[in-house]
């Protein structure tokens, strides 16, 4: 137990050393209170108001100008926000159990069952991402719910892997064997033992896997599969075809900074995690 | 509605742009070549699987039917074509004797005896109209002679497929006759025959190639193409044995000074080559044509405003390269409808009613159409009778105070109680803006939408299933007759019939089964009217437009008059070369 | 070695079971009735009826699941429900096109990828390693979609270098249509490929031998290239090779966005139109390919790095 408190608060040390990933921790904190607050209905619950003109471009009274319906485009990007947030950290909770118990199971038990659960993530990885995303949302109704479960669903394979891998590494290690020594059960080794100790690549694997959430919004925005009925950063950038055209940048711009603040924060809060929690990669960073 | 992007910068640049799409165009010396371009893949040849647009076009260079529509006259009106004469209607208007054209030769191919193409006879056209209806061969246009013709519905359920067995509706009387008896009267029957559905096929050929008879066009028209390899484009050339047709004397008042009657008593067809490419981005097409690789395309909606100027006209730019503009009347109409077997709507008329006052048609018509197109008053589109011109529906424009009544006399004052109303519509990024611009109408009297974009099957699934609430839709006419639009209504068709919005109202449907069984007549008419009228009170819809929208060509580009049914005009189409090669110099 | 690559291909066998069992099951709930889609607006319940008959969707579950394994294992995928046409020839004719996009764009960026790479490790910890990683950070933070919008209407609009959209088969005819498209590729996928080589490399570069072989007194230069180059080849080679199968299904948004009739845009179309057969083609076909360069991928593994015993 000495080990895992040390490397923890090692890591925390590290962390707060580094700036750049305070800051960043901040960022994500702030994105995540202002989905809050929209979820709550606190915040942009307006956005469909027509507040003036249609298409004008950013002004004292308008800061990202208006849409082609005269409607706020700040208040549609902070809207978006909650939409952002809400698939990054379901898609997650969603993801990451389904990624370590297949993963730790077929990892520690090994023999049929680890022959089993490979089958099965080798089946599903040799599918097409895309295709088994827009088939997931097919069989449901579209909305936010259709996809943070379609990007759930489909992301866990590689943590999946990963997980296995290490869980194969460690369950003959010494510690564990002094457990097994001392009457420990499976389940005792597993979550109390080996599970603390891999737990820093989940949260690495977490923090990447929020910000490729939120890209595929976009992309799925795109497709036809997104929110429905109310605003997103990908709905706004999928507008931005025919806006752009027009002069009209504001909708894009506002989409695309307010997800590049948010994907570059969780970019280096998920590289500054790595160096913190990785024991292997320690002294590297000179 | 990628294709919408960024072709308002576009036009600056055309013209420093290297030609690589460039087209032999210039090359063929005399040779008249016809350049024209198709939005979408071609699926194939086969008449029976013509069922969109693209591939209807496409079969119609190279197949014909019994009729076609006059080129030139309006209101539409059917033709001989591989028939001689009209058909002589008997019984009643159960039968119809149709003559045939002697001497009308399939083109050449190697599925006839020494390769050379045999004359067209009775036998060909009843075997075409049971291959229809053949089962194994699901023909995407059964529904147009389901239940109508005598014995063929018996025959596809029980007769195996078996060509050679009797059919009592279908006679072949002589080598040159053959007559049609209905089950019942349907006085839209003629219109079957001017549909690529029913087009003169080959036995030969069909049982030669099997399966792949949809990449061998082989049929009577004035163009012949090779074997189809789903290229990116397709070249005609000149039937050399076309028989005897000439170009039309007579068209609406008007045609002549607009040029169209130039041609008059030309043997057709007046081009030699036709070559139709396939680009299925806008700016590619505007590009190409441009640079006059294209004869014609329609208006981007994107370059609308340069193209065109308010009240006028083409822009000085256009007219100076000789480009001329037409302007295309669609047979459609769009709408929103309700689904009237969901408790909400059925017998609710006043929430239709203050829903539909509350849709601000102009501002869509000007957002997304350009200000041209037509706000539907009712179900039957202009140009056909059974429309009112200048009728004003009262619950078909905007007014916000009337419809906030309505509300309240529905029983949602300032919708209160009511449910958030899920519209389903096919996704695109136009469809989705224009659902949010109904949601935001909605609104303003408290009526909240939820769209939902969804591909065409899953729209189809919801309204086929009833699921849906409301859902977006547009329907474009098979022919031109009220009665393909009225149909849309007629509670026996609900869904997964062509009434997908399921309405049901008897008195409705009194009137829609005697309509159907008239004759075109006054009396017809004024049914059609009555029904129009009928529509626009209970709206069974929100309705949308009848679109209209603009076409280009260029100046060498003759006689391309507009038409909804445009199966086999290219054969009126005319080329200038003269002309091209000096306007070309000023693209 | 031959006994393992044996083993591995036999074990495509039950991946296809499972990836055919995956395509079944989407068959009866995402298309589950395709016969009233392709009959379009006039659609009967009984020709539905007749027509799905003659799709053969009123067989058994089980027979249903037997003809798709069949599919899978004879390669012969039938007709196109939309288009009637053999989708063998779909497949050959939309696969030149994808393929002339994504083989060069990939290629260019490996290059790049792998080179910018060698120069970040050689300058590690310093500005211009740092600037780089930043820059890579950034790059990867901005939506794709965002890349092709911007990227269209600067560089083919305002500025005129590229083509707009369009396509045009054959060598060279096709060069100024996929030369954007390549441009994005490769912009798009050097923050990712650059972060991932340069992890690599300095995971060698702490390794023993090499400080054994600085100790020695090689120069740094030769140490990058001779030694940590050869030995981060290994997990580079399955890096590529991984991506190989995902080259012929295309470029989906490029695609659809330059107006190139390649394979992505077909899929979509499918998809759209609920064109099963195509679907299931493309599902199995791209099953198939993936396990066969992953089993390449571990070939090649072994052949890189004798040290990897094959079990």
């Amino acid at each position: 137990m000495e080990k895992e408190y040390s490397l923890w608060a090692d890591a925390f040390r590290r962390l707060a050393k580094n700036k750049i990933a305070l800051i960043s921790l901040v960022i994500v904190v702030i994105y995540a209170i202002i989905a809050i607050l929209v979820s709550l209905g606190l915040l942009a619950g307006n956005w469909a108001e027509e507040v003036g003109p249609e298409n004008v471009a950013p002004t004292a009274e308008y800061l990202l100008g208006t849409d082609f319906l005269g409607r706020d485009v700040l208040r549609k990007v902070i809207y978006g926000t909650q939409v952002a947030m809400t698939v990054g950290f379901f898609s997650c909770v969603i993801a990451i159990p389904i990624g370590v118990t297949l993963g730790a199971v077929a990892g520690y038990f090994g023999g049929f069952v680890d022959e089993i659960i490979v089958w099965f993530y080798t089946t599903f990885a040799s599918i097409p991402y895309l295709m088994m995303l827009i088939s997931i949302s097919y069989v449901m109704e579209r909305g936010l719910k259709s996809m943070c479960i379609a990007l759930g669903v489909t992301s866990w394979v590689g943590l999946c892997r990963l997980v296995r891998g290490e869980v194969i590494k460690h369950r003959n290690r010494d510690y564990v064997q002094a457990v097994t020594s001392l009457g420990g059960g499976h389940a005792k080794k597993l979550f109390q033992h080996i599970l603390p100790n891999i737990f820093h690549l989940v949260i690495i694997n977490a923090s990447l896997r929020f910000q490729s959430a939120i890209k595929s919004e976009v992309i799925l925005s795109y497709l036809g599969l997104g929110v429905q009925g109310t605003p997103s950063w990908g709905k706004m950038i999928d507008d931005a075809k025919q806006d752009l055209m027009q002069g009209q940048w504001w909708q894009l711009a506002g989409a695309t900074l307010a997800m590049f603040f948010i994907v570059l924060a969780l970019n280096i809060l998920g590289d500054a995690l790595r160096d913190a929690l990785d024991p292997k990669l320690k002294g590297q960073e000179s | 509605m990628k294709n919408l992007l960024f072709i308002l910068v576009l036009s600056i640049f055309s013209c420093t742009k290297n030609n690589s799409t460039s087209s032999a165009a210039g090359a063929e010396g005399a040779q008249k070549v016809l350049n024209l371009v198709v939005t979408a893949d071609v699926k194939g040849f086969d008449p029976n699987q013509a069922s969109d647009l693209y591939a209807g076009n496409e079969v119609a260079r190279v197949y014909e039917g019994l009729l076609q529509f006059h080129y030139l006259k309006r209101p539409y009106q059917l033709e001989p074509n591989l028939a001689d004469g009209m058909p002589t209607v008997g019984d009643g208007g159960l039968s119809y004797t149709f003559k045939l054209k002697k001497g009308v030769m399939f083109h050449d191919d190697v599925c006839f005896p020494n390769g050379k193409g045999r004359e067209l006879v009775a036998e060909d056209i009843a075997y075409s109209i049971k291959r229809m209806g053949d089962p194994k061969e699901q023909s995407k246009g059964w529904w147009l002679i389901e239940g109508k013709i005598a014995g063929l519905d018996d025959w596809r359920k029980n007769g195996n497929s078996d060509y050679s067995k009797e059919i009592s509706g279908i006679k072949v009387i002589d080598k040159h006759t053959i007559k049609f008896t209905l089950s019942r009267p349907f006085p839209q029957f003629l219109y079957a025959f001017a549909m690529p559905f029913t087009y003169a096929v080959a036995k030969e050929a069909v049982t030669k190639y099997g399966k792949e008879f949809v990449n061998h066009p082989i049929g009577t028209g004035p163009f012949i193409t090779g074997k189809y390899n789903q290229g990116n484009q397709i070249v005609y050339t000149r039937n050399p044995n076309y028989r005897t047709v000439t170009y039309p004397s007579e068209g609406e008042s008007g045609d002549s000074a607009k040029g169209f009657l130039k041609s008059a008593g030309q043997k057709l067809p007046l081009v030699d080559k036709i070559v139709v490419k396939i680009m299925k981005e806008e700016q590619t097409r505007w590009l190409n044509f441009l640079k006059g690789n294209l004869d014609a395309m329609g208006i981007p909606t994107e370059q609308f405003t340069n193209v065109m100027v308010p009240g006028k006209g083409l822009s000085d730019k256009f007219q100076k390269m000789g480009v001329m503009e037409r302007k295309s009347v669609g047979l459609d109409v769009t709408y929103n409808a309700f689904n009237h077997e969901h408790e909400l709507f059925k017998d609710n008329v006043k929430l239709r009613q203050a829903m539909s006052l509350a849709q601000d048609r102009d501002m869509l018509n000007k957002k997304f159409y350009q200000g041209v197109s037509i706000p539907a008053q009712s179900i039957t589109p202009p140009n056909i009778a059974g429309h009112i011109n200048g009728f004003v529906g009262e619950y078909q424009n905007l007014n916000i105070e009337k419809a906030k009544a309505k509300l309240a006399e529905a029983g949602y004052p300032e919708g209160k109680g009511l449910p958030e109303i899920t519209l389903h519509y096919t996704y695109n990024t136009k469809s989705r803006q224009i659902a949010e611009v109904f949601q935001q109408n909605m609104s303003k009297i408290g009526v909240k939408i939820k769209p939902v974009g969804v591909t065409w099957p899953e729209l189809m699934k919801v309204v086929n299933t009833k699921q849906s609430m409301m859902f977006s839709m547009a329907w474009g006419a098979d022919y031109p007759d009220a009665e393909n639009f009225l149909q849309l209504l007629y509670s026996k068709n609900s869904a997964p019939g062509a009434n997908g919005s399921n309405f049901s109202n008897p008195e409705y449907d009194a009137m829609f089964v005697k309509a159907s069984m008239m004759e075109d007549s006054p009396e017809r008419t004024a049914l059609y009217e009555k029904m129009y009228k009928f529509v626009s009170d209970k709206v069974p819809w929100i309705l949308g437009f009848h679109r209209v929208g603009y076409g280009l060509s260029h100046g060498w580009f003759k006689n391309y008059k507009f038409t909804e049914f445009n199966h086999g005009v290219a054969k009126y189409y005319d080329i200038d070369n003269s002309a091209k090669n000096e306007l070309k110099t000023k693209l | 070695m031959l006994q393992y690559s044996i083993r591995r291909l036999l074990y495509i066998i039950p991946v296809l079971l499972g990836v055919c069992f995956i395509v079944f099951v989407l068959y009866n709930f995402v298309a589950d009735d395709p016969a009233i889609t392709l009959l379009g607006k006039h659609a009967t319940v009984k020709q539905a009826a007749e027509l799905r008959k003659e799709l053969g969707l009123d067989k058994s579950y089980f027979l249903q699941y037997v003809d798709i394994v069949r599919s899978a294992f004879t390669f012969d995928f039938g007709r196109s429900w939309s288009s009637q046409q053999k989708i063998s020839e779909i497949l050959s004719n939309k696969a030149g096109a994808s393929l002339s996009l994504t083989i060069p764009a990939f290629i260019i960026s490996m290059i790049l990828g792998i080179s910018l790479s060698l120069i970040v490790s050689f300058f590690r910890g310093k500005a211009i390693d740092n600037s780089i990683r930043v820059i890579c950070i950034g790059m990867m933070s901005i939506s794709y979609l965002v890349y092709i919008i911007i990227f269209q209407y600067f560089f083919a609009f305002e500025w005129g270098l590229f083509e707009i959209s369009g396509y045009e088969s054959g060598f060279p005819a096709f060069i100024p249509y996929v030369a954007l498209p390549i441009l994005i590729t490769v912009v798009t996928s050097l923050g990712p490929d650059i972060r991932f080589f340069r992890t690599i490399m300095l995971d060698e570069i702490y390794q023993d031998y090499v400080r054994t072989a600085r100790a020695k007194g090689l120069s740094e230069r030769v140490i990058l290239f001779k030694h940590v180059l050869r030995n981060a080849l290994v997990p580079i080679i399955t890096y590529i090779v991984i991506q190989l199968p995902f080259l012929i299904l295309g470029a989906l948004l490029l695609e659809s966005f330059f107006d190139i009739p390649g394979l992505g845009g077909e899929l979509l179309r499918a998809i759209n139109s609920n064109d099963f057969p195509v679907i299931k083609a493309f599902t199995i076909m791209s099953a198939i390919a993936y396990m066969l360069f992953s089993l390449l991928t571990d070939i090649l593994y072994a052949l890189a790095d004798p040290r990897i015993k094959l079990q």
